[in-house]
C-alpha cells in the first residue's frame, strides 16, 4: 500500500500535487489536446461508437482486446516491430515509476536490411512511431516537460506472442549494470554456440541432459545468470533473461528492418510495353465475353439445382472460347457481375443473356470494356474457386451463387493498390508477399490473391506484373476521381491500336487487316470469313461455308452487296478467286429457298391465280405466287379462307400438315438481377465501395469526424464533472461512482458502463488500490464487498478480499458496478446512496 | 511505334507486307528463324516455330538478334510473353552438346546441370547413356547418337553436335565448269552446307539442286552415297554428275532393283533400301560398302521412315539433305533437324525466280460442269468412288483439247492419277503415255524425244512426278491428282517451272468438275500455289475460249 498518492489532480486544483510519477494511459489520454482526440477517434472509429462516456471508459476501450486488435490488424510489418520495440523497451504499462525511453532509443534498436540506408530506416521509424503514439498504442508516460517515457499501450503486449521481438520478456530501457557478457570470456566449449541458437528467439529451449559437455555448459550459464531454468509447464527448459539477449543482440530489438514492402529484383518494362499488353488482353476479354454472349443466346446453358453451371457447359464454353476451363469459368463470372447474363429463373432455368446485353454490344471496345472491369472490380463474387474441388473432392462448378465474400471487393482494391504502388513488376507470389508484409496480422488467402491476380491479368486491368493505363484509371474512378486520368473508356482507347478501314484481299482467299479493325469492317468480316489469328493485325480466311453463313444471315446482303461492301474497304481490284467464290457461293445458296407464310392456296387452274393476284379486295391477306399453281398468304389460313369467300370463292380448307411457320427464333432475354425485386442469390452485383483503404479511412472518418468532435467535447464536459465529484466525494467521504450526470441521461441504477468499469478494475490492478465490487450471484442477488483486484484477463477478475483475507475470482460480466475506495473502507459501503 | 513492315501477331505468326518500303530488308532479318509459310500478293505469313528458331540458333544467331529483328520493323508493340518465348526457346539450343572426349569417345557434354539431370531422369534416354563421367559429362553410346538426338529434340533440349565427322574414303571430285558455273546462291549453298557440317538445304523445284550436291561433292572430295527416290531420277543424278564433275560413268555406280554396283559414287534409291525380305532389310550392307564420306539426300520431304532409322546409324557422316520444302505431310519435320541436320541454306521461291532463274507460272483452275447424267451418276456414287467419278469426268477430254489447242507452239505435259482415264485421254490426243508400267528404256526414250521437240504433248501418271527433268514443258494439265497433297502440287508446279530458253510464262491447268470433291481437293491447291505467290484464276469450261483469247489478245 506504499503507493503514492494518485497524481490526478483535481480540476479544482485544491489538491496537492503528487509525486511526479509516470502518468497513466488514461492520463496521458486525458492531458492530450482535443485535435489529437479527434484525430485518435477518426483514426479508431470504433472507439467513437457508441460515443464513451468519460475519458476513462475511452482509455479502456482503447486498451480493449477487440479494440487494440483491430487496431493492429492495420498495421504492416514495420510498425509492428516499433511497436514491438516499444513494448519491449517501454516499461511495464502499469508501472508508476518514471522511466525514460526515447524515439532515438527506439530506432537505436532497429538494425536495417542491407540495402536499406540507415537514415531512411531512422526517420520512418521516427514517423511511425510518432502514429503509434497518435493511435494509442504507444504513450509518453512521463508528465509534461520530463524526458519522454514511452511506452506500449495497455493490452498490446499480449497481441505480440509469447516472446516479443523473441525477448523472453520485456526489458525496460534501463542502465546495464556492468557488461552482462563478461563471464562469457571464461565460458566453457559449447556454452557460446547455446547462447547464439537463442539469442533471436525463440529465447527457450530445451536444457540438454544426455551429452555431458552440453550439460556442463549449461549449467555454467545458468551459474553466471546467462540462462536461467524454467519451472511450471516449462521444467526442463532453459531461456536467456532478456537483458542477457539485448547485450547479446548489441542492443537492437530487429534487425533486418525495412521500412517499404518487399519488392523483387525485377526491372520495369517501359509503360508503353505494359500499356500495349493492357490494351491486347482487354480487347481479349471483350472479345470472349462477346463471344460467350453470342454462345449463349443460341444455346443458354441449363442451370444446375445449386444454382452453378454444370461441369459439362463449361466444358462447351472452353472449347467454343478457345481457352482452359478456369479461364471459361471467369469469363462467364465476368458476364455475370456485369449482368449481361442472369439466371432466368425459369423452369428449367438458364443461364440467359439479360436486356443490358444489346446496349453493351452496341458499344465499342472500351466501352465495353469498362463495363466489364468496373463490374469486376465492385463484385462481392469469388470466382476463383471454381473449378477447384472442395475437401470432399468434389468439384465446384462455376457461376455457383455461393461464390460470394464480403471482403472480394476489398481485396481487390488491396491487390491493385499493391501493384500500383510497386516500382517492380510483380507476380500473384509477390502480391501475397507485399499483402502479408502490410498486414501481417491479416494476411489474405493465397488462394484468394492469386485468383484476383488472374483476373486483373484477365482484364488487362495489370499486364506484365504491372498495372497500366486503363487499370490506374480504373481505380481512380473509383476513387471518386474526375477528368482524362479517372476515364477507363479513354485510358482504354489511348492504348488501343488506332482503328484501321484496310483490308487487303489475296489470291489465297485471305484477307488481312493490318491493324485493329473499325466496327464496320469488323461486323463484316465477322459476317463473311473465318477469323485465323488475331493480334496486331487481323487475318481471316474467306471459305464457301463462310460466304454462305453471310448470305444466309443476310445481314450481308446477296453476293454483289457483299462484293461491294468488300470492295469499299479494299485498295485495287478484288481478287479473282474471291470473287469467284463470292458468286459461286450465292449461286449454290440460291437453289433450296425457305420463306414464312401462314397460309397457302393450291389450285388446278393458274389462271386463277392471276385473278386472285389482281384482286385488291384480297391484298391485305398478302398472297404472292410461289408456283403456277400455288400462292402463300401472311394471314391464317381461316382468315384467307374468309377473305376469298367474301371474293365469291369458295376455298377447301386442306388440314394443318404442310403449314409453314416463322423460323426466326425469339433470342431470349430475362431481366437482370439488379432490377428485379427481391435479391438475387448471386449476391448484390456491388459490393463494399473498392476504394482505398486511405481514401476509405478518409471516408470513414468524415463520417465520424463531426462526431468526433463532439464525442470529444461531451467527454471532456463529462470528465471534469467527474473528477470534480470523486474529489467532493473523497475530501466529503461520501464514495463517488464516476457516474455521470449530465449528457448521457439517467444511467440505470446499479450498473456502471463495462468500458469503465474495466478501466476502473485496471487502474485499480495497476494501482493497487480497494474498490467497492457490486457482483450478481447465479441466483440474481446482488453482492457487495470491498476487494483488491490483483488480475483481469480472459473475461474474469481476480481479486483480494481483505476482510476475509481470501482471493477470489469473478466472471467479468457478473460484475454490476465498481466503485473505487480511495481509504480502507470500514464497512462494504453502500453504493445505494452515493 | 514505329511504322515497320511487319505486324506479329500473339499466334506467332509474323504477317510482312511485301508493298511496304522496308520490306525487303526486314525479309532478309527474319528469313534466318522465321519460315516463311505463305505468300500471296500482299502480305507474306511466316511463322515462329521452335525449330526454326533452333536452326537460327544453329546457324550463328542469338535471341538478341531475334528480339531486335521483331521490334526494329514490327509495326505495333510486339507481345511480350511472344519475345520471352523466343529467347526461352532459343537458349533451349546447344545447352547440351554432343562432343569427342579424348578417352571416352563420344560424350554429352552439358553446359547447365539441370538440364542434364533432367534429361537423364526422362525414361526415353533409357538406354542411349552410359556412365556419367563427371557432373556435367555422360558417355554416349556411338551407335546411339542419332536417337539420342532425336530424343533431345522430342524433350525440347536439342543438342549441338559437335562431335565431327570421320574423314572417309578420299576420291578426287572436281567441278568442270566449262560454258558454265555455279549460280551465286547455289555457291552460297555448298558453303553454307560445309560450314556446318551437316544438314538441309531448301531449294524450288528447278533451282538446281543437283548441282549443290555436285557441289558439296567437290567440296569433300572423297567417297559419296547419294540416295534418290528412284531409278528415272538416278539416271538423271548419274549424267548430271557426269557432264559437271571430273567423274566419269566408271566412278559413279546404280544400286537399284536393276543393278547393284558398288563404286566410288554410288546412287541407291530409297525403295531398293526400304526392301524387306522376311522382315529384314537386306540391302543394309550398302550403308557399310564402303567408308562413305558424305551421305547426299535427295527430296528429304519425302524420306521414308525406315531411312530415318537407318540415318540415325549414319551420324559420324557428314550428311546433306536437298528438297524443295521442308514441310512434310507426315510432320515429321523434327526428325529431318535432328538426323539430317538443321537448315543451313533457304531462298523462297519468288525470290529466285526473280532473279531469273525459275521460270514464272500462271495458275488457271478450270471448272467443268458436268451433264446431268454425270451429276445424277456422282449424286448416287458410294462416298469412297466419288473422287474418281469426279475427277475422271469424260469432258475434261474436251477441255483439255480445247487448253492444248490454245498452245500451238508449247511443249506440254497433260498429267493424271487414274490409269484408265489416261489411256483415253491420249487415245484422245494422239499422245504416248508414260505410266508404272512403262519400261525405264521406254520412258528414257520418250522423255529424250520430248526434250528434242520430237513429241510436243505427253501425257503421264504420278510417276512423273519426281525427279524427272523436262525442260521444255511450258504448260501442264492437270486432270486429276491424289486428293490435293501440298507436296504433289509443288512438284507438278516445278515440271514447268524450269527456265524456258525464250523467258516464257509456263502455264499450269487444273481441270476440275464442278460441285464434287474434285472441286474440293482444287480449293486445297489452289490455296497451295496461291500461298506460294502464284496467279491464280478460276474460269469457267464454257467461258475457256474467250478467257484465253482476251488473255492472249491483252
Amino acid at each position: 500500500m506504499a503507493r503514492p498518492e494518485r497524481s490526478t489532480s483535481p480540476s479544482a486544483g485544491a489538491a496537492p500535487v503528487g509525486s511526479p510519477g509516470a502518468r497513466s494511459f488514461s492520463e496521458a489520454l486525458r492531458d492530450r489536446d482535443d485535435a489529437a482526440l479527434v484525430a485518435l477517434l477518426r483514426a479508431r472509429p470504433d472507439l467513437a461508437s457508441p460515443s464513451p462516456s468519460t475519458i476513462r471508459s475511452l482509455a479502456a476501450r482503447a486498451t480493449g482486446r477487440a479494440s487494440v486488435d483491430r487496431a493492429l490488424a492495420e498495421l504492416d510489418t514495420f510498425t509492428l516491430q516499433v511497436l514491438e520495440a516499444c513494448a519491449v523497451r517501454g516499461a511495464d504499462p502499469h508501472d508508476r515509476t518514471p522511466h525514460t525511453l526515447d524515439v532515438s532509443a527506439v530506432v537505436g534498436g532497429l538494425a536495417p536490411a542491407d540495402d536499406v540506408p540507415a537514415d531512411d530506416l531512422a526517420r520512418a521509424a521516427s514517423a511511425t512511431a510518432e502514429r503509434l503514439e497518435a493511435l494509442a498504442l504507444v504513450w509518453d508516460a512521463a508528465p509534461p516537460g520530463a524526458p519522454a517515457d514511452l511506452r506500449a499501450a495497455p493490452g498490446v503486449l499480449e497481441f505480440l506472442g509469447p516472446y516479443p521481438a523473441g525477448f523472453l520478456a520485456p526489458e525496460p530501457a534501463t542502465a546495464p549494470d556492468g557488461d552482462l557478457l563478461a563471464p562469457l570470456d571464461d565460458a566453457p566449449p559449447g556454452a557460446r554456440a547455446i547462447l547464439d541458437a537463442l539469442t533471436w528467439g525463440p529465447p527457450v529451449g530445451v536444457a540438454p541432459r544426455s551429452e555431458a559437455r552440453a550439460v556442463a555448459a549449461t549449467g555454467w550459464l545458468v551459474t553466471h545468470g546467462l540462462l536461467e531454468r524454467l519451472g511450471g509447464d516449462d521444467a526442463g527448459r532453459v531461456a536467456v533473461p532478456a537483458a542477457v539477449a539485448l547485450s547479446l543482440r548489441g542492443g537492437l530489438t530487429h534487425r533486418g528492418v525495412r521500412p517499404t514492402p518487399p519488392v523483387p529484383d525485377r526491372a520495369a518494362h517501359p509503360a508503353a510495353t505494359v500499356d500495349a499488353e493492357a490494351g491486347r488482353a482487354a480487347e481479349e476479354a471483350v472479345r470472349l465475353v462477346t463471344d460467350l454472349v453470342r454462345s449463349w443466346e443460341q444455346a443458354p446453358p441449363v442451370v444446375l439445382r445449386t444454382g452453378g453451371l454444370g461441369a459439362r457447359d463449361l466444358r462447351r464454353l472452353a472449347l467454343r472460347l478457345d481457352v482452359d476451363e478456369a479461364t471459361a469459368a471467369q469469363v462467364a463470372e465476368l458476364a455475370l457481375a456485369a449482368e449481361l447474363v442472369a439466371d432466368d429463373g425459369e423452369v428449367p432455368a438458364s443461364f440467359v443473356p439479360t436486356t443490358l446485353v444489346d446496349a453493351w454490344l452496341a458499344d465499342d471496345v472500351a466501352g465495353r470494356w469498362a463495363d466489364l472491369a468496373r463490374a469486376w472490380l465492385t463484385s462481392s463474387r469469388t470466382p476463383w474457386v471454381a473449378t477447384t474441388r472442395d475437401a470432399a473432392g468434389t468439384l465446384r462448378s462455376a457461376l455457383d451463387p455461393t461464390h460470394t465474400a464480403g471482403w472480394a471487393a476489398r481485396l481487390r482494391r488491396t491487390v491493385l493498390d499493391a501493384a500500383a504502388s510497386s516500382s517492380a513488376p510483380l507476380a500473384a507470389d509477390d502480391v501475397q508477399d507485399v499483402l502479408a508484409w502490410a498486414t501481417p496480422r491479416a494476411v489474405p488467402p493465397r488462394d484468394a490473391v492469386a485468383g484476383v491476380w488472374r483476373g486483373a491479368e484477365l482484364l488487362g486491368v495489370v499486364a506484365l506484373g504491372t498495372l497500366g493505363g486503363p487499370g490506374a484509371a480504373l481505380l481512380a474512378e473509383a476513387d471518386g476521381g474526375s477528368g482524362a486520368s479517372a476515364d477507363p473508356v479513354a485510358a482504354l482507347d489511348a492504348v488501343l491500336p488506332p482503328e484501321v478501314d484496310d483490308l487487303l484481299l489475296q489470291g489465297d482467299l485471305t484477307g488481312i487487316v493490318p491493324g485493329r479493325p473499325t466496327r464496320d469492317l469488323a461486323r463484316l468480316l465477322d459476317d463473311a470469313a473465318s477469323i485465323e489469328s488475331r493480334g496486331g493485325a487481323l487475318t481471316v480466311r474467306f471459305t464457301l461455308d463462310s460466304v454462305t453463313r453471310a448470305l444466309a444471315a443476310g445481314s450481308a446482303g446477296d453476293a454483289d452487296t457483299l462484293l461491294a461492301a468488300l470492295g469499299r474497304h479494299t485498295r485495287g481490284p478484288l481478287p479473282q478467286p474471291l470473287e469467284y467464290l463470292v458468286r459461286d457461293a450465292a449461286r449454290r445458296f440460291g437453289r433450296v429457298r425457305v420463306g414464312a407464310a401462314l397460309s397457302y392456296v393450291r389450285v388446278d387452274d393458274p389462271a386463277l391465280v392471276a385473278s386472285f393476284l389482281a384482286d385488291p379486295s384480297l391484298r391485305a391477306t398478302g398472297l404472292h405466287q410461289l408456283g403456277p399453281t400455288v400462292l402463300a398468304a401472311h394471314v391464317p389460313a381461316a382468315e384467307l379462307r374468309t377473305a376469298l369467300a367474301s371474293s365469291g370463292v369458295s376455298a377447301a380448307l386442306e388440314d394443318d400438315e404442310g403449314r409453314t411457320v416463322s423460323t426466326e427464333a425469339d433470342r431470349p432475354r430475362t431481366v437482370p438481377p439488379g432490377r428485379r425485386r427481391g435479391r438475387s442469390r448471386y449476391g448484390p452485383p456491388t459490393a463494399a465501395p473498392a476504394s482505398a483503404p486511405a481514401e476509405r479511412a478518409s471516408r470513414a472518418a468524415g463520417l465520424v469526424a463531426a462526431r468526433a468532435e463532439a464525442v470529444v467535447g461531451e467527454l471532456r464536459s463529462r470528465d471534469t464533472l467527474a473528477r470534480a465529484e470523486a474529489a467532493w466525494g473523497r475530501d466529503g467521504a461520501v464514495l463517488a461512482a464516476p457516474r455521470p450526470a449530465a449528457p448521457p441521461g439517467p444511467e440505470p441504477r446499479g450498473t456502471t458502463e463495462p468500458g469503465d468499469l474495466l478501466g476502473l478494475l485496471h487502474d485499480a490492478i495497476a494501482e493497487q488500490t480497494l474498490v467497492s465490487l457490486e457482483t450478481v450471484d447465479a441466483r440474481g442477488v446482488p453482492v457487495t464487498r470491498t476487494v483488491r483486484p490483483l488480475r483481469l484477463d480472459g473475461g474474469r477478475l481476480r481479486a483480494v478480499d481483505p476482510a476475509r483475507d481470501a482471493e477470489l475470482t469473478v466472471a467479468v460480466h457478473r460484475i454490476a458496478r465498481v466503485v473505487p475506495v480511495h481509504r480502507p473502507a470500514p464497512t462494504t459501503a453502500s453504493t445505494e446512496d452515493a | 511505334m514505329t511504322d515497320g513492315p511487319l505486324i506479329v501477331q500473339s499466334d506467332k505468326t509474323l504477317l510482312l507486307e511485301v508493298d511496304h518500303p522496308r520490306a525487303a530488308e526486314a525479309r532478309r532479318a527474319i528469313a534466318p528463324f522465321a519460315e516463311l509459310e505463305r505468300a500471296p500478293e500482299h502480305v507474306h505469313t511466316y511463322r515462329l516455330t521452335p525449330l526454326g528458331l533452333w536452326n537460327a540458333r544453329a546457324a550463328g544467331h542469338d535471341a538478341e538478334q531475334v528480339v531486335s529483328a521483331l521490334m526494329d520493323y514490327s509495326r505495333y508493340p510486339v507481345p511480350h510473353p511472344l519475345l520471352v518465348d523466343v529467347a526461352e526457346t532459343m537458349a533451349r539450343y546447344g545447352r547440351l552438346q554432343l562432343v569427342k572426349h579424348p578417352t571416352h569417345g563420344l560424350v554429352l557434354q552439358s553446359l547447365d546441370r539441370a538440364v542434364l539431370t533432367e534429361v537423364l531422369r526422362s525414361k526415353r534416354t533409357a538406354g542411349l547413356l552410359g556412365e556419367r563421367i563427371d557432373e556435367d559429362t555422360v558417355v554416349v553410346h556411338p551407335s546411339e547418337r542419332g536417337h539420342l538426338k532425336q530424343v533431345l529434340v522430342k524433350l525440347g533440349w536439342p543438342a549441338e553436335d559437335l562431335a565431327g565427322y570421320v574423314d572417309g574414303e578420299h576420291h578426287d571430285i572436281t567441278l568442270t565448269p566449262d560454258g558454265w558455273e555455279l549460280r551465286p546462291y547455289q555457291e552460297h549453298a555448298v558453303e553454307s552446307f560445309w560450314h556446318g557440317g551437316s544438314g538441309v538445304v531448301v531449294l524450288p523445284c528447278g533451282a538446281g539442286k543437283t548441282l549443290v550436291g555436285a557441289g558439296a561433292m567437290a567440296k569433300s572430295s572423297t567417297t559419296t552415297l547419294i540416295l534418290v527416290t528412284n531409278t528415272v531420277s538416278a539416271r538423271q543424278w548419274k549424267d548430271e554428275l557426269v557432264r559437271r564433275t571430273s567423274l566419269t560413268e566408271d566412278e559413279i555406280g546404280e544400286y537399284s532393283g536393276a543393278r547393284k554396283e558398288i563404286k566410288p559414287v554410288t546412287i541407291a534409291t530409297y525403295q531398293v533400301l526400304t526392301t524387306k525380305r522376311k522382315g529384314v532389310y537386306t540391302h543394309l550392307e550398302l550403308l557399310d560398302a564402303r567408308d562413305w564420306g558424305l551421305v547426299v539426300y535427295d527430296e528429304v520431304h519425302l524420306l521414308p521412315a525406315p531411312i530415318f532409322r537407318m540415318t540415325a546409324d549414319l551420324q559420324a557422316r557428314r550428311r546433306l539433305g536437298l528438297t524443295a520444302t521442308l514441310v512434310r505431310e507426315d510432320g515429321r519435320e523434327d526428325e529431318v533437324f535432328s538426323l539430317i541436320g538443321p537448315k543451313r541454306f533457304d531462298a523462297p521461291w519468288k525470290d529466285i525466280e526473280a532473279q531469273g532463274y525459275i521460270a514464272p507460272a500462271e495458275c488457271v483452275e478450270v471448272r467443268l460442269t458436268l451433264p446431268d447424267g454425270e451429276r445424277m451418276a456422282y449424286a448416287t456414287t458410294e462416298p469412297e468412288d466419288k473422287y474418281r467419278l469426279a475427277a475422271s469426268a469424260s469432258g475434261k477430254n474436251r477441255v483439255v483439247e480445247q487448253i492444248l489447242a490454245k498452245h500451238p507452239d508449247d511443249q506440254a505435259l497433260v498429267i493424271g492419277q487414274y490409269i484408265d482415264q489416261l489411256h483415253e485421254l491420249a487415245e484422245h490426243l494422239d499422245a504416248p503415255l508414260i505410266t508404272g508400267e512403262t519400261t525405264v528404256r521406254e520412258r528414257q526414250r520418250l522423255f529424250d524425244a520430248f526434250r528434242t521437240g520430237e513429241i510436243q504433248h505427253l501425257v503421264v501418271s504420278k510417276v512423273a512426278n519426281f525427279s524427272i527433268d523436262l525442260p521444255e514443258a511450258s504448260v501442264a494439265i492437270q486432270v486429276s491428282g491424289s486428293f490435293g497433297s501440298r507436296q504433289e502440287e509443288a512438284q507438278r508446279l516445278g515440271r514447268v517451272m524450269r527456265p524456258k530458253h525464250d523467258g516464257r510464262t509456263a502455264h499450269f491447268y487444273a481441270v476440275v468438275a464442278r460441285d464434287t470433291v474434285d472441286q474440293d481437293f482444287a480449293a486445297h491447291r489452289q490455296r497451295f500455289l496461291a500461298e506460294q505467290g502464284y496467279a491464280y484464276r478460276i474460269v469457267d469450261a464454257e467461258d475457256l475460249d474467250d478467257t484465253l483469247d482476251a488473255e492472249r489478245a491483252g
